[in-house]
């Protein structure tokens, strides 16, 4: 359980607007460890967004170095992120991000597409995936047809499919009313008690108890 | 991703907007379908004129007077006939004078042109005899009243192979039948089957006066020849006819083989010409596609966004939308084609054209529907992959 699954060292993200650069993060060190729910807390305007680029492999950082399940990704090109990002990491977004007009089933598979995972094999982990999740009767909905809470654990099945070394949630319960967002939470306690590594990032306390550990983020850098 | 994965994707993308795709394919549709309709009019049109004047024979010269339609006021003659044989290389000469008559049989009549000629007017203006004999030069040369008839002729009249040896009526003179002609086939003006043939004395006798011949068809032995007994023939003609050596010629000479190669050339480009015309709508129709995935693009900004979030390279976003655009052209083309060949079918049924299209032309047109695809899909398709995750998966 020691092994790191992030490594963060030195990192900055500065924005360059015409004559001013906007610092976004200054020198952050994080290390995460295999098997770990972390929660990066912050309010809005603290960089925890660009945080999540930067973590989720959406974004290289300014200067410092990423070491991601002990590959160094900092200087990867688009190509080299993207299969990061398919292979390593699984995405959770407030707004859900499902893919419109397409089934439960479909939306499941399609990370494994671009794994270029076989038909019979994507149908497969995805039905595995959503009967996980408990939406084993929803596959052949499509999002329009599924509350927020059964979407946004849709998307959870969708992140978890691959068996991503990292599952980055993004304020996963920010749409969600309080009780659906207590179900979302626990599910990745649950997820998290059967040695999924989780990181969590939101602007809410309370949501960040759901956390074995919390980080701290203000104005770009990281507090304890 | 496979490409029959991303077919199927394209394919399920389109079921979603139908109405949309169908709107966007009819630009090519109507692109391909014109070009496969007007190339195959043209081609067809090409292959007929080509047709209809090679089977009025290659090594043909025919030289006519100024003018005039024979009789007094022609100035061709027999003398001129005589004279013209003695040049080498000549198979066959056959001069023509020509009248209007109505021919009758049993009752049943038709009015149409009745050629004076001679017996080797057969050879000279490449006609098979179906049925009988052609007249010969002894019936010629004693004014025998026997006729032959071109097969439209015959039809009309009611008349076929039971029928050679009886007598028919031309302008209400008594003619013994003795031979229908092959029909060569073709339609619109002047067909060549709807004709009537005496001896040439039987004209002038009868129907025309004066002895002067409307044209003399000549053909000639060898084709690398005919430059050379053209020369000849106009060179005897201006002798004869005494011109000085500063006027015109009173008669012309029409060259078969030349005229073929005008006509076919002319057809050839006009098919050309058509076909440039029916490709620009297919063009509009390509930029109707373009402009239906700029917005597909712009509208699906957040699903490119989840799409490179969840492990999407740029290519494979790239491949999804080019498939897109050349799954809308391409099956446009296919249904243009489909379209096209319904509308010739339906052209040349009620014009009366003949319609030809060539399956090297299909595939043409077909790949032409996928090249516009590949042109007007490439550049949104760019736009697709080049899109930066984060700000496409803000994009509301």
């Amino acid at each position: 359980m020691n092994e790191q699954i992030i490594s963060l060292r030195g990192i900055e993200r500065t924005y360059d607007m015409g004559r001013v650069t906007v610092p976004a993060l200054r020198d952050v060190d994080l290390d995460v460890a295999q098997g770990e729910f972390l929660a990066i807390v912050g309010p809005s305007g603290s960089g925890k967004s660009t945080m999540m680029h930067i973590l989720g492999c959406l974004d290289r950082p300014t200067a410092g170095t990423y070491l991601l399940a002990g590959t160094p990704v900092e200087d990867l090109d688009d190509d080299g992120l993207a299969r990061v990002r398919s292979r390593t990491i699984g995405f959770v977004f407030q707004s859900y991000n499902l893919l419109p007009r397409t089934s439960a089933l479909d939306n499941v598979a399609t990370p494994l597409l671009y794994q270029g995972a076989g038909r019979a094999e994507r149908v497969r982990r995805a039905k595995a995936a959503l009967e996980r999740l408990g939406l084993g009767d929803r596959m052949d909905h499509e999002p329009s047809e599924l509350s927020g809470g059964q979407q946004q654990r849709v998307a959870i099945a969708r992140a978890l499919v691959t068996d991503p070394a990292l599952i980055l949630a993004d304020e996963p319960t920010g749409n969600l009313d309080q009780a659906t967002g207590h179900e979302v939470l626990e599910l990745f306690r649950e997820l998290h008690a059967a040695g999924s590594t989780i990181v969590l990032i939101t602007h809410d306390a309370e949501v960040a108890q759901a956390a074995s550990r919390q980080v701290h983020i203000r104005d770009g850098r990281l507090v304890a | 991703m496979s490409l029959f994965e991303l077919v199927r994707l394209a394919f399920s993308r389109l079921r979603t907007g139908r109405l949309r795709a169908a709107l966007t394919m009819l630009g090519v549709i109507i692109g391909v379908a014109s070009v496969v309709a007007l190339v195959g009019v043209g081609q067809g049109t090409t292959s007929n004129i080509t047709e209809r004047l090679s089977n009025l024979g290659t090594n043909l010269l025919t030289i006519s007077a100024a003018g005039a339609n024979g009789g007094a006021s022609s100035t061709l003659t027999h003398e001129d006939v005589d004279a013209l044989r003695s040049i080498a290389g000549i198979a066959g000469i056959a001069p023509e004078s020509s009248t209007q008559a109505t021919v009758g049989a049993d009752g049943e009549t038709t009015t149409t042109s009745i050629i004076g000629t001679t017996a080797d007017y057969a050879a000279v203006r490449a006609f098979n005899v179906w049925q009988g004999t052609f007249f010969t030069d002894t019936a010629v040369e004693q004014n025998l009243r026997v006729a032959v008839l071109g097969a439209t002729t015959a039809d009309d009249l009611g008349l076929d192979e039971t029928s050679i040896g009886r007598e028919i009526s031309i302008g209400g003179l008594p003619f013994r039948l003795v031979g229908i002609l092959q029909p060569k086939g073709g339609s619109g003006f002047q067909d060549p089957d709807d004709q009537v043939l005496v001896p040439v004395g039987i004209v002038s006798k009868y129907f025309v006066s004066g002895d002067g011949v409307r044209t003399i068809g000549l053909s000639v032995t060898d084709e690398a020849q005919m430059d050379t007994v053209q020369a000849e023939v106009t060179s005897v003609l201006r002798t004869r006819h005494g011109i000085a050596s500063t006027d015109e010629d009173d008669f012309r000479i029409f060259d078969q083989a030349q005229l073929l190669e005008t006509a076919s050339s002319i057809s050839g480009t006009l098919t050309l010409l058509l076909g440039g015309i029916a490709s620009i709508s297919l063009i509009v129709g390509g930029i109707g596609i373009m402009n239906i995935m700029l917005v597909s693009v712009r509208e699906r900004t957040r699903e490119i966004g989840i799409r490179k979030a969840i492990g999407a390279r740029g290519r494979d976003i790239m491949l999804q939308f080019l498939i897109e655009a050349l799954t809308l052209s391409v099956l446009g083309g296919v249904i243009g084609i489909a379209v096209g060949l319904g509308v010739s079918a339906l052209i040349s049924r009620v014009g009366d054209i003949t319609f030809s299209i060539s399956p090297t032309t299909l595939a043409v047109a077909l790949l032409f529907s996928l090249a516009v695809g590949v042109v007007f899909g490439v550049w949104p398709a760019r736009q697709a992959a080049r899109l930066d995750p984060i700000n496409a998966l803000r994009y509301e």
